[in-house]
């Protein structure tokens, strides 16, 4: 693959988000493959240093832009990746497919005081949001898995990310839901 | 999950440690920040080997340097990258998304250039689009424009303007500063087209259009 078809496939990347190809293509110059669970298909998502990634901004005080919780679209994340990665350890891609009831139930201690319509409103409609940008991937109607754009998180913002997910509660997931 | 990236090896592998870093950070910047940088955040512009690397590192991933004004700079997308991409089909956004994007740039920027209340070339705005505007002769469902006009703003192609009844709406985002001087002549066209068909304006870019492809043969 020449220096110009790499250029495309990070444009296409940085327009439309994390690009899923057939596992035999070669990987563009730059780029990191994240395999699927059944190695049929991969993720191709930008391989930057720390040092040209986002963290930088903090460093300078540059404003990047982030996304707000203003709709709680953030814990839904939070309680998705508590569900899809179970042990922080390990590096959160590819992760484990869990249902939306179960990121539904650890929602419900992130977002005390909702009763039960409104916090599946905030649930389904921030998995869509999130989903829309590679945050997550959904299977279906129920069953959500971490999406290719968190494997794009650096070491210092994973290990920031471990300490965040041992501060968010776990629910069994048979667990009884109250409202 | 840190493996070295072969294209920032090969631009800036020869660099000394403390220029390495300064053209990574100015990358960073460039490509990260939600507007333009000033120039003092970016010490590699200033140093002729820093500017050529960092140029030739925005090259590699399809990305070219935009100036602003002579103190601010962003990055975005390389003029030959992104026509060959939206000559192949390649097209990110919605059909809706895309409609209401056109209807916000007609009321926000458009009209009020053609009233000479906003300058030729610029895609910033202090006239918002309301909500009403969008819906009003739209063919997209109600519904279906308030989540193009959330989805733009997350994404900074729209920006939203808080004030009284009249006055709070949508303007152009962030993004549209990434715009490259051919990407904003072209938009700026189409914008033409789009509002003004019938418009001497308008014949006129059809005839440079046909002889632009005409001269290419």
């Amino acid at each position: 693959m020449n220096e110009r078809d790499a250029a495309l496939w990070w444009a296409r990347i940085r327009s439309g988000g994390p690009q899923q190809v057939s596992a035999g293509g070669p990987t563009p110059a730059g780029l990191l493959r994240l395999v699927e669970a059944d190695a049929r298909a991969v993720w191709l998502i930008p391989n930057l240093p720390d040092s040209a990634g986002p963290a930088v901004l903090i460093e300078y005080g540059v404003p990047g832009s982030s996304m707000m919780d203003s709709k709680g679209t953030l814990r839904v994340l939070a309680a998705t990746l508590r569900c899809c990665w179970p042990d922080p350890a390990t590096d959160p891609w590819p992760g484990l497919p869990a249902s939306t009831g179960h990121v539904g139930q650890v929602l419900q201690r992130l977002v005390p005081g909702r009763n039960k319509v409104s916090r599946q409103q905030l649930l389904s409609a921030g998995l869509r949001r999130l989903s829309v940008s590679g945050w997550v991937l959904l299977e279906g109607a129920d069953t959500v898995r971490i999406g290719p754009r968190i494997a794009s998180f650096g070491s210092l913002e994973l290990s920031t990310l471990r300490e965040l997910w041992r501060l968010i509660p776990d629910t069994a997931e048979d667990g009884p839901e109250g409202s | 999950m840190n493996r070295p990236n072969s294209i920032f090896e090969e631009v800036l592998g020869t660099l000394p440690d403390r220029q390495r870093e300064l053209v990574e950070a100015a990358y960073a910047l460039l490509e990260h920040s939600s507007g333009p940088v000033h120039r003092q955040f970016l010490p590699a512009l200033s140093d002729a080997t820093s500017r050529e690397r960092l140029e030739e590192l925005l090259r590699r991933t399809g990305r070219t340097l935009v100036t602003v004004d002579q103190l601010h700079f962003t990055s975005g997308f390389d003029d030959a990258v992104r026509t060959e991409l939206t000559e192949t089909g390649w097209q990110p956004l919605s059909l809706a998304d895309r409609a209401v994007l056109v209807l916000v740039l007609v009321y926000s920027v458009a009209i009020p250039r053609s009233v000479e209340q906003i300058a030729a070339d610029s895609w910033e705005s202090p006239h918002p689009t309301t909500l009403q505007d969008v819906t009003r002769d739209s063919k997209v469902p109600v519904g279906e424009v308030r989540a193009a006009l959330g989805r733009m703003t997350a994404c900074g192609l729209l920006r939203t303007v808080r004030g009284g009844d009249h006055d709070s709406g949508y303007v152009p985002g962030p993004q549209l500063s990434r715009l490259t001087p051919a990407a904003r002549e072209q938009l700026q066209d189409q914008l033409i087209l789009a509002a003004a068909p019938d418009h001497p304006l308008a014949a006129a870019i059809r005839e440079r259009r046909h002889n632009r492809v005409g001269g290419q043969r």
